[in-house]
């Protein structure tokens, strides 16, 4: 694959670009689609092409192509540069990043028994979690999911000297299940996992949580309006409290004045117990690797130490407008587009309560297991449906609640943290987060 | 194409066979703050095989499309039918279609593939340049252009044989607005399926300037109150309503999982005064095509008819066993994914109210408008985001606030719906349902009561 990627920075140089750099990416995925509660399809998926950035004169041009030709390639090139020419001139460009020694390839992020799955086994997979959820309990309905093994490999090479490729993989699922009693039917319940290893995904799990979730929702009752404390689950703490601290922590929004945290480095922002690093060379990290999309090494970066901001992320054009080192926070989602700026691993260290004890810290309120709204991302505003929720008193799960909305705001919500779980889960923005206890959440009634 | 007809015919014992080609060339133009990020373009090509053998489907995909490639790929999609067979439970029949010989080509004046690229560049520029001179307040802006030109080819061991070229242009602009230490942001989108003379007819310029306005207004706004209020829902908003709320209701497999509208065919299930569609073939629409991915064609497909429930939309799986004719309404995103049931144009038919008889009626009330993104379980349940809402107060428009996510059961909401306005438009959306499409949404404003996931 870097062979490639060679080929195009070298072609690039010849037809007069001042830099180029070239993004290989390979990806293969075995893929089980469940639906209405079948299976429902099987696929084998390649995404595979190259990515093509050039600059002259300080105009940036970037073309891709799906075919890995040196024809295509070739073409590819020439349209990059073309591309430029028309242009205008970014007068902040300093330059694409230069070598670094590379650290080593964090430990588990490649697993052959992901790498070789097969269509058989990827099916024995989704069957375990099906079977666990529909054999968990009669009254538990399985909606659909979605299971898929991938193999990344990604290769960079650049006009500068950067020359580095690795292979990574990945499995996740999840599945939706609903419960079903004398006529009710609980609202949807959904479980995710992912891990870097076969050894470590557990579809039984994924199984039993979404069926007890599904139950635990089930003879739902309503309550009255009120604004009070709010357990949230890993997967709505990190869509509600850290997709706005993602964003605000970005170089990028920082330097274009989005960011609510720009020039504040070293101020408190959150409750004194909260602490956060970027950490993309974790061992077997969802997100590991060795170096970011744009081949510069990746490293533990803290974000937020004990409640105070300490650092933001940064990609090589952010670092550079400040003439500081690129946080290794570059990338990209697919070989069609270019570099940006995203955690790798945002870790938000665990606190010393189980789920069970900060229910029992709880006088009045509830706990959330899913949301579904909207998070404005730069003013930390939040609204929507809490789904699959309990309601809360006197440090017991009382009952179940009707779907009820929430809303409040984000980076008030950070100073309102009573309590940080202990245990931490992947969740699908790219961080690792334990459930989280804050207090000052607007609970709506629907009634 | 000749490679795919060839291996078509030499592979025609493996099963009812559809063989799918997707070239999409894509140019994109992104403005940040004044600065080009970087002039994107570039083509993912690809073939797909999709078998039926025995009521089981099999599916496999090849950016390769050499001979070999493409035969072996039929008999990967074949042996996956056969191994995953034991696994179902319900096997598939397909509702017969006449095999058609066809093509199809977006409605163009100002075809993109000949574009000045330094004239759109300049577009894009003008657009960001206004949005930024706007008001002291904005302190951002991102501004795109997009077009995305598809190729597409359908050959079905029936004898099919579609040619389909879609071109899609489309633009979006966000503003950040910041005023003592309050920050907000506005988000506007254009576009349509169509040449480059849709930016003419709805500039990029215009949504510059809706969301430069909204976010500078807003930026120290109050959050709107939660509760429950009769609303108006802005014509930009109703297309989500249409959509995520009933539209995705109306598929039929999630009909047959159980949605809504399961039970509810002749059944009153909304006003009135609501119609509601699906439209594969509206003008310019963005999810306007002549055929679907399995090469039915398309059609303006009734699901909710003054009040009531009269159709579901179809694939020709589904159409065989709920007894009913296919509606073209099968689509992939890509040829990496096979054709599930996804909505095209979907949209509440126009009234006869202006916005301020609307209003008229309200005593507290508020105008919602600005769509953000939303979501609906198949019972009905629905959210979705806006970005403001106007106070209306005794039939008077009044202060603007923060917009709020907003709830309900979309036929709880429907039965309210006692005015709808004569404001039609029909607008972009990309929809997600485990692969994303381009569909359009829309509809006229209208009146009606739900739930703010407001402050307190």
């Amino acid at each position: 694959m870097i062979e490639f990627a060679d080929l195009a920075v070298k072609k690039c140089r010849k037809l007069g670009a001042d830099e180029a750099e070239a993004f290989v990416q390979n990806q293969q995925t075995v893929e089980v689609v469940l639906e209405r509660a079948e299976i429902q399809n099987e696929r084998f998926k390649t995404h595979s092409g190259i990515g093509i950035r050039v600059i002259r004169d300080k105009k940036l041009g970037f073309a891709f192509a799906s075919h890995l030709s040196k024809e295509s390639i070739e073409e590819a090139c020439k349209a990059a540069i073309s591309l430029a020419d028309v242009s205008t001139p970014n007068p902040e460009w300093v330059s694409l990043p230069v070598r670094e020694k590379l650290p080593k390839t964090p430990e588990g992020v490649f697993d052959p028994e992901i790498a070789n799955m097969s269509g058989s086994k990827m099916l024995n997979l989704v069957i375990r979690a099906y079977d666990e959820a529909k054999h968990f309990d009669k009254r538990v309905v399985i909606d659909d999911g979605k299971f898929s093994a991938i193999l990344t490999e990604m290769a960079i090479s650049n006009s500068n000297g950067v020359e580095a490729q690795e292979k990574t993989t990945r499995i996740e699922g999840y599945l939706i299940c609903v419960a079903k009693e004398h006529g009710e039917t609980s609202s949807m319940a959904y479980e995710y996992d992912a891990s870097t290893t076969l050894k470590e995904f557990s579809p039984t799990r994924i199984g039993r949580t979404a069926a007890e979730k599904a139950l635990a929702s089930l003879h739902s009752k309503t309550t009255e309006s009120f604004t009070g404390k709010v357990v949230l689950e890993p997967d709505p703490a990190s869509f509600i409290l850290f997709y706005p601290v993602i964003n605000s922590v970005n170089a990028d929004n920082v330097q274009r004045g989005r960011s609510i945290w720009a020039g504040k480095i070293g101020e408190k922002f959150a409750f004194p117990e909260l602490t956060i690093v970027d950490d993309g060379l974790m061992p077997k990290g969802i997100n590991s690797s060795s170096f970011d999309s744009e081949g510069v090494p990746r490293q533990k970066t803290p974000i937020i130490t004990q409640g105070k901001l300490v650092n933001f992320m940064h990609n090589s054009y952010t670092a550079n407008k400040e003439g500081r080192k690129s946080t290794g926070n570059a990338y990209r989602e697919s070989y069609t587009m270019l570099p940006t700026i995203a955690a790798s691993n945002l870790k938000v260290e665990a606190g010393k309560k189980t789920l069970e004890e900060m229910v029992s810290e709880v006088d009045k309120g509830i706990i959330v297991r899913r949301f579904s709204g909207n998070v404005r991302p730069d003013s930390g505003e939040f609204s929507g449906i809490a789904k699959q929720v309990s309601y809360i008193e006197n440090g017991e799960i009382k009952h179940a609640l009707k779907e009820t909305m929430i809303s409040g705001n984000a980076f008030q919500a950070l100073k309102n943290i009573i309590e940080i779980g202990s245990e931490i889960r992947p969740t699908e923005i790219r961080a690792y987060v334990p459930p989280v206890l804050v207090d000052g959440v607007n609970i709506i009634s629907k009634q | 194409m000749d490679v795919l007809k060839e291996s078509l015919q030499k592979k025609s014992k493996l099963g009812y066979a559809e063989l799918r080609y997707h070239k999409r060339q894509t140019f994109s133009i992104s403005v940040k703050d004044g600065k080009i990020d970087a002039l994107n373009s570039g083509t993912v090509e690809g073939a797909c095989a999709r078998i039926l053998k025995d009521g089981s489907w099999g599916f496999a995909s090849s950016t390769v499309l050499e001979k070999e490639k493409i035969e072996s790929m039929m008999e990967n999609a074949a042996s996956l039918a056969k191994s995953s067979k034991p696994k179902k439970e319900r096997l598939v029949n397909l509702a017969s279609v006449k095999p058609h010989v066809d093509k199809y080509e977006t409605v163009m004046k100002k075809d993109p593939r000949k574009a000045d690229k330094e004239e759109l560049v300049k577009l894009v520029l003008e657009t960001d340049k206004a949005v930024r001179g706007f008001s002291k307040t904005i302190v951002s802006d991102t501004v795109t252009l997009n077009i995305v030109d598809d190729d597409l080819i359908f050959l079905s061991s029936e004898g099919s044989e579609i040619h389909q070229r879609v071109v899609r242009c489309f633009g979006s602009v966000t503003a950040i607005a910041r005023e003592k230490g309050n920050i907000t942001s506005a988000y506007e989108s254009v576009g349509a399926q169509s040449g480059l003379e849709i930016l003419d007819k709805t500039p990029l310029m215009n949504a510059g300037l809706i969301a430069a306005e909204r976010a500078s207004k807003l930026v120290t706004a109050k959050v709107a109150p939660a509760g429950y209020f009769p609303v108006i829902l802005e014509n930009r908003i109703v297309g989500l309503l249409a959509h995520e709320a009933v539209g995705h209701c109306a598929e039929a497999d999630l009909v047959f999982g159980g949605s809504f509208l399961a039970d509810k065919i002749g059944k009153k299930v909304a006003s009135e005064k609501v119609t509601l569609v699906d439209d594969g073939r509206y003008p310019n629409g963005f999810g306007t095509m002549n055929y679907d991915d399995e090469g039915v064609p398309t059609e303006k497909t009734v699901i909710i008819d003054e009040g009531v429930c009269r159709n579901f939309l179809h694939s020709r799986e589904t159409a065989q066993h709920f007894n009913a004719r296919p509606t073209g309404n099968a689509r992939a995103w890509n040829f990496e994914f096979d054709p599930i049931i996804r909505m095209r144009n979907t949209y509440i038919e126009a009234g006869d109210y202006t916005l301020e008889e609307l209003a008229e009626d309200i005593k507290e009330g508020f105008f919602l408008k600005g769509g953000l993104s939303g979501q609906a379980d198949f019972n009905g349940e629905f959210m979705f985001g806006t970005q403001e809402a106007i106070r209306i107060t005794n039939g008077k428009f009044a202060d603007s606030m923060r917009g709020v996510t907003i709830s309900g059961n979309a036929f709880e909401v429907l039965k309210n719906v006692d005015a709808v306005g004569k404001d039609f438009l029909v607008r972009v959306g990309l929809c997600g349902k485990e692969q994303i499409n381009y569909v359009g949404m829309g509809g006229a404003s209208l009146r009606t009561k739900l739930l703010l996931g407001g402050a307190k």
